[in-house]
């Protein structure tokens, strides 16, 4: 039953946090929410029964992605320009 | 402004059509497809190459061509970045 | 370069979060994970430092030339216990370990995990968990090196 409920909730808060990823000017708090999806991705994942899957996306997107993603923000500008 | 709000609708209709009869053809969760390689895997992964973990015996045992391509593929990542990034001394 | 209360915390979960993936690394023919996952994670951890502690402080302790070295020795580690299978086992990627009485040469019996199994597959683990290591971590701190030059200009 609770595991029912939670192939219904973290889908749902997968497409949400990538849209608030999308939507915000912030750049550094797009990264950020693009970390949290992949957290929960992997969540997802291992209810999946995918532990496997679950390790490296929890490793490589939560953490290398991120690193990568906030060098490049403090290399260039961080909020997004108006078009 | 407006063409671009047009192209973006169709695409969009077209990829949720193809998503939703995909999503409804799909066969039902834990009933996988071709089951008689993931039986012969599960049966013998123990006896012929020896470790209880059958996911790492087929990335590392059975299907070792894999691991293999994957590993090049980090490899001449990291060699394009340290390439790319390398400082050149001025002199 | 951080606070030190940043700095702190860092210095204290680094030891830990090392022992995870090495632990993740050597265990990975009997729980899930393997050498690729306990490398990245590894590399978490060394990232976490490079953040707390800044480039400079990283860089006068290794370069990426070291770095690119590891990574080559990862890389003919993985492709010589390859060929060793098909001098020894007669084809390439042979497990020509498994069920002798070398070491890691033992079979399970039941499911209860047992280090001294596995064959060829834990050699080939730590030879792409050492590979992903230096490579994950090389490609972030060339970055986080150029980036640092650039600013100081």
């Amino acid at each position: 039953m609770i595991i029912e409920l939670l192939h219904i909730i973290i889908p749902i808060l997968i497409v949400a946090t990538s849209l608030v990823a999308v939507l915000l000017r912030d750049l550094m708090a797009s990264a950020i929410s693009l970390a949290a999806m992949s957290l929960l991705l992997s969540l997802e994942f291992y209810i999946l029964q995918a532990p496997d899957v679950a390790i490296a996306e929890a490793g490589v997107g939560a953490c290398l992605t991120t690193a990568i993603l906030v060098l490049a923000i403090k290399a260039t500008a961080r909020m997004e320009e108006e078009s | 402004m407006e063409g671009r709000m047009l192209v973006a609708a169709g695409s969009l209709t077209i990829v949720s059509i193809f998503l939703i009869f995909g999503a409804l053809l799909i066969h039902p969760f834990g009933v996988p497809n071709a089951y008689k390689m993931d039986q012969y895997i599960i049966d013998h992964t123990q006896n012929e190459s020896g470790a209880n973990n059958g996911v790492t015996a087929v990335v590392f045992d059975y299907r070792g061509f894999d691991t293999l391509g994957e590993a090049t593929v980090l490899f001449t990542a990291v060699a394009g970045v340290i390439l790319v990034f390398r400082r050149v001394k001025k002199e | 370069m951080m606070s030190k209360i940043v700095k702190t915390i860092a210095g204290i979960s680094f030891p830990f979060i090392t022992i995870y993936g090495l632990y993740v690394i050597a265990h990975g023919h009997l729980t899930p994970g393997g050498g690729f996952q306990g490398g990245a994670i590894v590399a978490s951890g060394l990232i976490l430092l490079l953040v707390a502690y800044g480039t400079d402080w990283i860089i006068e302790k290794i370069k990426e030339s070291h770095l690119s070295i590891l990574e080559s020795l990862g890389a003919l580690g993985f492709i010589g216990v390859a060929f060793l299978g098909l001098i020894f086992g007669g084809m390439f990627f042979t497990n020509f370990i498994a069920g002798t009485s070398m070491l890691f040469g033992g079979i399970p019996t039941s499911t209860a995990a047992n280090i001294n199994t596995g064959g060829t597959l834990p050699l080939m683990n730590f030879a792409v968990g050492l590979k992903v290591i230096a490579g994950l971590f090389a490609i972030v701190l060339v970055m986080a090196y150029a980036i640092s030059k650039e600013e100081g200009e």
